[in-house]
């Protein structure tokens, strides 16, 4: 199941994708539900979309994420959303 | 119907106020006046420069690139700040850096400037043809264009505790803790850092290990708060930065105090906490 050996970049995903699947174990289930669909699809997404040669941007996402599950993690935050936004041809 | 008024309190006012009234619909056609005769004149006198400015946008993932915008030096501002604000007005809005105060104070503006670490509001912009370069602080990690991610710096400013601490309460309850003008004047050359992390951006020390080295800018602050003479815990303060890779890191290469656009010397006060290490 995927690579034999994994880099050191894609131990880091992984553990960032651990991190926000155990994050939202400690929130009730219906926001649980919604954070594991939300991060889910992201981390798919992602993982199509972008080259995996790009470092500076992989690098750029994991810290984007690392600091989203900091504020996650806090107790005081109860879920996440999303919006999907369609960029207009116009 | 304004005008109308106008043009009689004009006609009925003293000789004084007539030539200021006079002086003053002439200023708001000016603009329309002046505009027309550099046009008439062709661009005559014109003085273009090249910004070399680093761009790469997280939409848009690629490598990032130094794009070219030419400047009319004569319309612009003299300082390099100003040349960013008309590029992002007139030629390329989606062109992305922190500003504030525009004079220095803030330090939200700090960038590399020609390879050198300063503020852009602070730096004039060089005459002559030759391409001025602008890049984000060196070794940080960007967010977009000029933007630089700080978050690492703070958390070693944060990570010194840089605030008052005592252990005896203050000898007249509720009212200052009095400071004599010399213990005062100790703190000159401390207390004006800005924490526009030029300097720390500018050492290879604090390049090579930026999540150990506390960095220039931190050390200041800290022996800011070791010569404080109202602050009770030097000793404890001095004890949470002896370390080889908190304080020792620092090897007096003194880019910091060339880079400070404040003209401020951070190697100086490193040395003084080394000083007090090694005798206390």
């Amino acid at each position: 199941m995927g690579a034999s050996k994994l880099s050191g970049m894609q131990k880091q995903v992984l553990s960032l994708y651990r991190g926000f699947l155990r994050a939202a174990r400690s929130k009730p289930i219906e926001d649980r539900k919604r954070i594991e669909m939300i991060v889910s699809t992201e981390f798919r997404h992602n993982s199509k979309e972008v080259d995996r040669k790009n470092f500076q941007y992989i690098e750029y996402l994991l810290r984007l994420g690392t600091k989203q599950l900091d504020q996650l993690k806090s107790p005081d935050i109860v879920s996440l959303s999303s919006v999907k936004v369609v960029a207009s041809k116009s | 119907m304004a005008f109308g008024l106008i043009g009689r309190v004009v006609g009925t006012k003293p000789s004084r106020l007539s030539t200021a009234a006079r002086l003053i619909p002439a200023r708001w056609t000016s603009t329309g006046s002046e505009a027309q005769s550099k046009a008439s004149s062709g661009g005559g006198g014109e003085n273009l420069k090249t910004f070399q400015i680093y761009r790469w946008n997280p939409d848009n993932p690629g490598k990032p690139e130094l794009q070219d915008y030419k400047i009319d030096l004569k319309d612009c501002g003299p300082m390099v700040l100003d040349a960013l604000i008309k590029i992002k007005n007139e030629m390329d809005p989606s062109l992305t850096f922190r500003r504030s105060c525009r004079e220095g104070i803030c330090g939200s503006c700090a960038m590399n400037i020609d390879g050198c670490n300063g503020l852009a509001c602070l730096t004039k912009i060089e005459c002559g043809s030759k391409e001025t370069t602008i890049t984000p602080l060196p070794h940080m990690f960007v967010i977009k264009d000029l933007v630089v991610d700080m978050t690492n710096f703070y958390n070693q400013y944060k990570s010194i505790e840089p605030w008052l601490k005592r252990k005896t309460p203050a000898s007249v309850p509720g009212k200052e803790i009095l400071q004599s003008k010399k213990d005062r004047a100790k703190l000159d050359g401390m207390y004006e850092c800005i924490l526009c992390a030029c300097c720390s951006t500018s050492c290879p020390s604090y390049w090579w290990n930026p999540e150990s080295y506390l960095g220039p800018a931190a050390l200041l602050h800290a022996n800011r708060w070791i010569s404080d003479s109202r602050d009770e815990y030097t000793k404890e303060r001095l004890e949470a930065i002896d370390d080889e890779f908190k304080l020792y890191r620092c090897h007096t290469i003194l880019n910091c105090a060339r880079a400070c656009p404040k003209g401020l010397n951070p190697g100086k006060q490193i040395t003084h906490i080394k000083q007090l290490q090694q005798s206390g």
